[in-house]
């Protein structure tokens, strides 16, 4: 489905936060369809979290203007339909996990078997099960943000806000989430998600902007970045300068040999620009007819993040001089 | 709105505010029955004829005694409960992000503060209910309380008064003001109040000579910068019918109650103005509370 054709979720006009020295975010225009996942990616102090908190009326705009579902932001309807995990946040520490969920429930209305059904399965969903009956107090980080997923999902929302959901998971925690952020998208939930997990963002989202010194430098669908070149690296045994000379001519692909000194195992290293994984497949199947081993095969770095890196690179950024 | 007040009382119950202030409160009505009791027996030592004006006198001061002294120490501890139980309720939730989670749900912002406000309040003002039957009871069982009925009940709606009071205008300096800072803030407010209070105890009792006029201006200016201990006079005053019991004694002299002596007791005029001040610090932060970002 393209954007045009889903109903807008989430429309932004200008809308600008300004606070003093400069901080907050400033002038943001962008929409959002139903059933879309969109990242939200920038530096420390870019603006990310100031827009979101904007958006589920946390915080007043200083100008512009902002809807969601057609509803002004910050409005009971606009609220009515939205989950927010904040990125910043604690709940009562004095309740339990349980009993967190209990408030949410009663503050959004919820019929009460239907509010006992859907604690129940989320505190399954979210690996917290049992511990749901332990104080607040007393859970990790990690636990303390499995239970705040709980919560930004606890009215079925149409439309989730995610700020840095994983955090302070650790590598299960995050695997588990990323796989339930999937699902959710499979179910047609709108997703926001703010998040320096590059990886988590190019698995989840179908379009990302990224966000500098409070401004959108660039937005764009994950899928136009990934079509972008990326970078692989090679460990090939037994290769002879010609061997990189012929490489080059039969596959017209930019491959360097930074370092030609072979190491212990008589392997070098050798880099390559490929625009599809297939050249790369064909490289390597070049490497083995020509009698050469191929030890191990890298991509340089994660495609997004190269694209946050090249599209920030030079560039000021305000969270560095603070 | 009920949810956001149950929450309240939960939250009290649970980080034992609740169970503290109880086992301090039995601790003082401890205390209290033997300076009670003490009072009593020392009023009971004079030989007055049964039935006579002077009896009547004794025992009306004997019962005044006791409850202005356990009065003095529970106006302090409802003001300080009232203080310190909202006092960081804004500004601390949201430094400890507790309301970015809250906020974003679909309840206005008023009902928010005005259900916050009215589960501190009923918790105040129960806790003032309990402490003032409790301090009436000693009274009573050692030396009778004087009164009817209903100048109890006026005397009750005044001592609970300052809960209300209190909880207001903590919470409008969270609005503004950190945790700390608005303790502090109160705290001395609350401090300039009771100065305000001493002062117009020493000057009624005619100290000072002229310099005591400017003294008594100040403490009349002290009185509406904080209204509470002004209050808590005239709860005294209407709990012994002061005005009906002038003819016969007077509770404001020093030499009938020293240092608790019932001075400068406040008019109509001034209860309407705290009532005013109350609602103004009410309105004032349910208006703060909707235009703070968070």
């Amino acid at each position: 489905m393209t954007e045009t054709e889903r109903e807008t979720v989430i429309r932004t006009d200008r809308l600008t936060k300004h606070y003093s020295g400069g901080r907050g975010c400033h002038e943001i225009s962008l929409t959002v369809g139903s059933g879309e996942a969109f990242g939200f990616l920038g530096p420390n102090g870019a603006g990310k979290s100031t827009f979101v908190k904007s958006l589920v009326g946390l915080i007043f705009p200083t100008s512009g203007t902002g809807t969601l579902f057609g509803a002004p932001i910050g409005s009971l309807e606009a609220r009515r339909q939205i989950g927010y995990l904040p990125e910043l946040y604690r709940y009562q520490e004095w309740l339990t996990g349980e009993e967190v969920l209990w408030l949410h429930a009663k503050l959004c209305k919820l019929d009460k078997s239907y509010a006992r059904k859907r604690i129940d399965s989320l505190l399954m969903d979210v690996g917290i099960g049992k511990r749901g009956r332990d104080r607040v107090k007393q859970y990790s980080k990690g636990m303390q943000q499995r239970l705040g997923l709980a919560c930004a999902l606890l009215n079925d929302p149409k439309l989730l806000f995610l700020d840095e959901p994983t955090s302070a998971m650790d590598p299960i925690g995050r695997y588990e989430v990323r796989g339930m952020l999937q699902q959710l998208r499979g179910a047609g939930k709108t997703i926001f998600l703010n998040s320096h997990l590059l990886e988590d963002v190019e698995m989840i989202c179908d379009r990302v902007a990224l966000l500098n010194n409070g401004r959108i430098l660039t937005q764009g669908s994950v899928r136009d970045v990934l079509l972008e070149k990326s970078r692989w690296t090679l460990r090939v045994g037994g290769m002879l300068p010609e061997d990189l000379e012929e490489l080059i001519e039969t596959t017209a692909l930019p491959i360097t040999c930074p370092d030609p000194n072979p190491d212990a195992a008589g392997a070098v290293w050798i880099e390559v620009e490929a625009a599809e994984e297939e050249q790369l497949g064909w490289l390597n199947t070049l490497i083995m007819e020509r009698g050469l081993t191929l030890y191990e095969v890298q991509r340089m770095k994660n495609r997004l993040d190269e694209w946050f890196m090249q599209t920030l690179s030079g560039l000021d950024q305000r969270g560095e001089r603070e | 709105m009920s949810t956001i007040i149950m929450m309240t009382w939960k939250e009290m119950l649970r980080k034992r505010v609740v169970l503290l202030t109880l086992i301090m409160t039995l601790i003082f009505l401890l205390a209290f029955w033997f300076v009670a009791r003490t009072i009593g027996m020392e009023f009971t030592n004079g030989n007055f004829e049964p039935g006579s004006m002077e009896e009547l006198l004794n025992e009306f001061m004997q019962g005044a005694v006791s409850l202005v002294v356990g009065f003095f120490f529970a106006s302090f501890v409802i003001a300080f409960l009232a203080i310190f139980s909202s006092v960081s309720v804004i500004a601390g939730e949201a430094e400890q992000g507790v309301m970015q989670a809250m906020i974003p749900r679909p309840v206005t912002r008023q009902h928010f503060y005005l259900g916050r406000w009215i589960g501190f309040v009923s918790l105040g003002v129960g806790y003032a209910l309990f402490l003032y039957l409790a301090i009436l009871g000693v009274t009573e069982y050692h030396s009778g309380v004087p009164g009817n009925w209903w100048s109890l009940t006026k005397a009750f709606l005044l001592f609970a008064s300052v809960v209300p009071l209190l909880v207001s205008l903590a919470m409008l300096g969270s609005c503004y003001m950190s945790a700390m800072g608005n303790g502090v803030l109160m705290t001395m407010l609350f401090g300039a109040g009771w100065l305000g209070g001493m002062l117009n105890k020493i000057t009624s009792a005619g100290a000072f000579g002229k310099a005591g006029e400017t003294l008594h201006m100040i403490a009349g200016l002290l009185d509406m910068v904080m209204p509470a201990d002004a209050l808590q006079r005239r709860m005294l005053a209407e709990m012994f019918s002061l005005q009906d019991m002038m003819p016969f004694i007077d509770l404001a002299k020093a030499d009938s109650l020293g240092p608790f002596a019932i001075a400068s007791v406040p008019s109509v005029t001034f209860l309407l103005y705290a009532l005013g001040y109350l609602l103004i610090a009410l309105l004032l932060g349910v208006r703060a509370f909707r235009k703070k970002d968070l």
